[in-house]
């Protein structure tokens, strides 16, 4: 079974790498590596495991800093639809961890503040 | 399991049972029974939760001391921790209630707990009133194998089953629908025929007029992830009430409440079972339609009418770009049918109106509190981080409680700092009598300050019944 080198970092520093199999889901490799990573539903549709992708191994980034789109779907393989993911959340990178499964190596925001980032207050 | 089967195992949990010959039902006979009858809160099981936060705890539910004459009052002295992280505790409701009153043997003991984003379905055994004990576990996957997921509000239907609103598909896409679980705690099946809706949230039931009422939230892949303006513009979010027959389980008659009625959650029948009104809030819209039962209506089956009846108007805040919106997002009916009371989580408000003429509530009295708003910001020095929100009410209509939560996605948009402060659940004084609420500063229960870190609390639910759940055949 292949695997792909998954390193999470959390806001607070700490980082960890896993070699995650095509055939887990990343939220499952952390789960069974010990981390603690926040979520909900475990199905794609409440968004509460989302991660961001930092980087992707020999991915381009667009002009705005953003990892190529179609860099971002050809790492992650989802085994369901991500429901919780708005087309935005998607090209901006963002990653439901507990359907998603790596096909590159790549570094991934994780922690309940990234899915913070998925709405704004609209009245603010 | 099921509790009509061992009487003799009952525990007298308050006078009224005393009162009564052993085999009668759990509840009370009347909601003026429960009034005389009742007794004061001791105790409070309040839904707490750390799903979505970086604390490696499972969400729990806190019984909380609210006898002020106990060492411990104001203080979280048991919690029931569940198996699994990630639940979002959110509502929930008892096994049985008055409307089972008749029901020989059967007793309100079990609390039925369900995780709003797992779709696990929890069975707590409440036997002993300040250390239950988790008795059973539904897995979601059990769930799903009926098209539904997200459970939501919680009744116990007469004769001891239990009826679950259910929010989504099994993939969190609409429809959602109904789940049943008879009396061992097992699903019994989908109670609707599918199809019937397609939004989902809050139900009420009215066994003696045959009608059920059920609101509007959105598809769980909505509303899962937080607000979003643009799931308002696509038409995402609900504003329809559905009148069903109770027995058939169908829907009846559908209102559209339109633009002043969106997101139409909280739905509450007047508790005297023979009458045909009741009460939603409108969350977004931040308005409270008054429904009713119009015996002159002619037209089919069309007989249920919806008036907007309060409506509260958005504020200017210095630091908003726009308007904000009241957000309306509980109401609950005193067991006397004389006053509605409410939260406006935004605004940091609660209010009260006499509602002795349902088609005209005139304002009794508001608190200030909390929220974006409150003129109140503290309470014993701790900063209120978010507005007044689920709330709960004792039985003599004398003392209204709230939490500060409405659901983790949510509350970090609009309060980020509750989910690192934690909830508070608050109190205040009513006279029913005079028409008036006035906050206890020497009230406040902290979740601040649980073990494992700070937690958010929800939904308040008293032991032996309350204005939320209890409903009389």
């Amino acid at each position: 079974m292949t695997s792909h080198d998954v390193t999470l970092e959390w806001p607070d520093g700490r980082t960890l790498t896993l070699a995650v199999d095509e055939d887990e889901t990343i939220l499952g490799a952390a789960e069974c590596d010990g981390a603690v990573l926040p979520y909900g539903c475990r199905t794609g549709a409440c968004g509460t495991c989302s991660g961001r992708l930092l980087e992707v191994e020999g991915a381009e980034r667009d002009a705005d800093g953003t990892i190529d789109a179609c860099a971002v779907d050809d790492a992650i393989a989802y085994r369901r639809l991500s429901r919780a993911l708005k087309d935005r959340h998607r090209a901006a990178g963002y990653v439901l961890l507990c359907i998603a499964s790596p096909r590159a190596d790549c570094r991934i925001a994780v922690g309940s503040s990234v899915h913070t980032e998925l709405v704004d207050n609209p009245w603010k | 399991m099921s509790d009509a089967s061992t009487p003799d195992d009952a525990e007298p949990s308050h006078d009224h049972e005393h009162h009564h010959h052993r085999l009668e039902g759990p509840g009370y006979a009347t909601p003026q029974a429960a009034i005389e009858e009742g007794g004061r809160e001791k105790l409070a099981y309040v839904m707490s939760l750390y799903v979505g936060t970086d604390v490696d705890a499972p969400d729990f539910v806190a019984v909380v001391d609210l006898d002020p004459d106990s060492e411990t009052y104001c203080e979280i002295v048991d919690r029931i921790e569940l198996p699994n992280r990630g639940d979002e505790l959110h509502h929930f409701g008892w096994n049985a209630c008055s409307s089972s009153c008749h029901v020989e043997g059967l007793e309100r003991r079990h609390l039925i707990v369900p995780g709003q984003r797992s779709s696990r379905i929890h069975v707590i055994d409440a036997k002993d009133r300040r250390n239950p004990e988790l008795a059973k576990v539904i897995e979601p996957e059990e769930v799903y194998e009926y098209d539904l997921s997200a459970p939501h509000t919680v009744h116990c239907i007469p004769d001891g089953e239990i009826l679950i609103s259910m929010l989504g598909d099994a993939d969190g896409e609409l429809p959602g629908g109904f789940l049943e679980l008879n009396d061992d705690f097992e699903i019994e099946g989908r109670w609707e025929p599918p199809g019937e809706i397609e939004m989902n949230y809050d139900y009420w039931y009215q066994p003696r007029q045959n009608v059920m009422v059920s609101s509007e939230w959105g598809a769980p892949k909505t509303y899962y992830p937080g607000f979003d303006l643009e799931d308002v513009e696509a038409g995402n979010y609900g504003r329809k009430i559905h009148f069903w027959d109770w027995e058939d389980g169908t829907v009846e008659q559908t209102i559209d409440l339109g633009e002043e009625g969106q997101i139409p959650l909280e739905v509450r029948f007047l508790h005297t079972p023979e009458s045909t009104h009741g009460f939603v809030g409108a969350a977004l819209s931040s308005n409270i339609f008054h429904f009713w039962r119009d015996e002159d209506a002619t037209g089919g089956d069309e007989r249920y009418r919806a008036k907007k009846v309060i409506d509260f108007e958005p504020r200017e805040h210095e630091d908003w770009d726009m308007p904000v919106p009241g957000l309306t997002t509980d109401i609950l009916i005193s067991l006397d049918d004389r006053y509605l009371f409410g939260s406006n989580w935004l605004h940091g408000e609660v209010w009260m109106y006499d509602i002795s003429d349902p088609s005209n509530p005139r304002r009794a009295d508001s608190l200030s509190v909390g929220g974006t708003f409150g003129e109140v910001q503290e309470v014993q020095g701790r900063e209120l981080s978010a507005g007044p929100q689920m709330i709960q009410l004792s039985l003599d209509g004398e003392r209204l409680y709230w939490t500060t939560s409405l659901f983790s996605s949510w509350d970090e948009q609009f309060y980020p700092e509750e989910g690192e402060r934690g909830s508070v659940m608050l109190k205040a004084d009513v006279d029913p009598r005079k028409g008036t609420l006035e906050l206890d500063e020497e009230f406040l229960v902290d979740w601040g300050e649980c073990p494992a870190g700070p937690a958010r609390a929800h939904e308040i639910r008293w032991p032996d019944g309350d204005c939320t759940s209890d409903v009389w055949q």
